[in-house]
């Protein structure tokens, strides 16, 4: 009598932690950098609709150094997110064909990063614009 | 398509459309957000010290459109996040997916529900 013994290949428990994994893995925890930030604003959100009192005491976690460390390393890491978006996109798109001609894949990449960059500089600027 | 293959549809593009939603978004006005919001503003470094006050967070707030950013923003990153974090925790093996399915999914649909109730509730 055999069994059906299929070899498994043995993977550490941390896998996730090695190379080339660990690239993955990263790209992936860029996002919930993401959802971080949105519980930042959720929070204020809540305090909003609590009154000033508590809406100042969001206020004053913003001003503190702990509240700009976070949003320095939430900033870092929605760049990242930014970049790995954007190499992920022709992969997940149908093939865009110009002229009869493949677009390469790092000719999408590129236009889709600078075009976000020019989003996100828009925002600033009409903001800086409108608080003036 | 047979019936048979009607009935196993999934719900997963849900998700799937909602993560990608969220990834856009941030992907597009994520930087400019936070260097606005958790950096900007509060050091006052180019924005006036009233650009964050009670009074012009709740007029945003109270805005129909501003309702509409405050709500697609807060929702869609969280379901943007909730769907890396469940398909990573689910890779490492870290629990059942039930429970892991909750404490992402889960996570965003509350948040979600309540954006709307506290967006409701800040009135017009």
């Amino acid at each position: 009598m055999s069994e059906r013994r299929p070899y498994r290949r043995p993977m550490p428990p941390n896998w996730w932690a090695h190379a080339p994994y660990r690239a993955y893995t990263a790209r992936e925890l860029s996002g919930v950098a993401v959802a971080i930030y949105g519980a930042v604003l959720f929070a204020g959100l809540i305090s909003l609709w609590r009154g000033p009192d508590s809406y100042d005491a969001y206020l004053r976690f913003l001003r503190s150094p702990v509240s700009l460390l976070l949003h320095a390393l939430l900033l870092a890491a929605v760049l990242y997110h930014v970049v790995t978006w954007f190499q992920t996109l022709p992969k997940t798109m149908p093939k865009l064909i110009l002229d009869g001609k493949q677009v390469p894949p790092q000719k999408i990449t590129q236009i889709a990063t600078l075009a976000a960059g020019a989003c996100s500089l828009a925002l600033l600027l009409f903001t800086l614009w409108v608080a003036r | 398509m047979s019936d048979a293959v009607q009935e196993k549809r999934s719900i997963s593009p849900i998700f799937w459309l909602l993560f990608g939603a969220g990834g856009m978004l941030s992907a597009l006005f994520g930087p400019a957000l936070i260097l606005i919001t958790g950096l900007l503003a509060p050091t006052g470094y180019g924005l006036p010290e009233s650009f964050e006050s009670y009074g012009h967070a709740l007029a945003f707030a109270q805005n129909p459109i501003g309702k509409l950013v405050l709500l697609a923003v807060v929702s869609l990153f969280f379901w943007h996040g909730a769907e890396r974090l469940y398909l990573t925790l689910k890779d490492m093996r870290a629990g059942p997916l039930l429970v892991l399915k909750f404490a992402t999914y889960g996570v965003a649909a509350v948040v979600t529900l309540a954006t709307f109730a506290l967006l409701l509730a800040i009135g017009f």
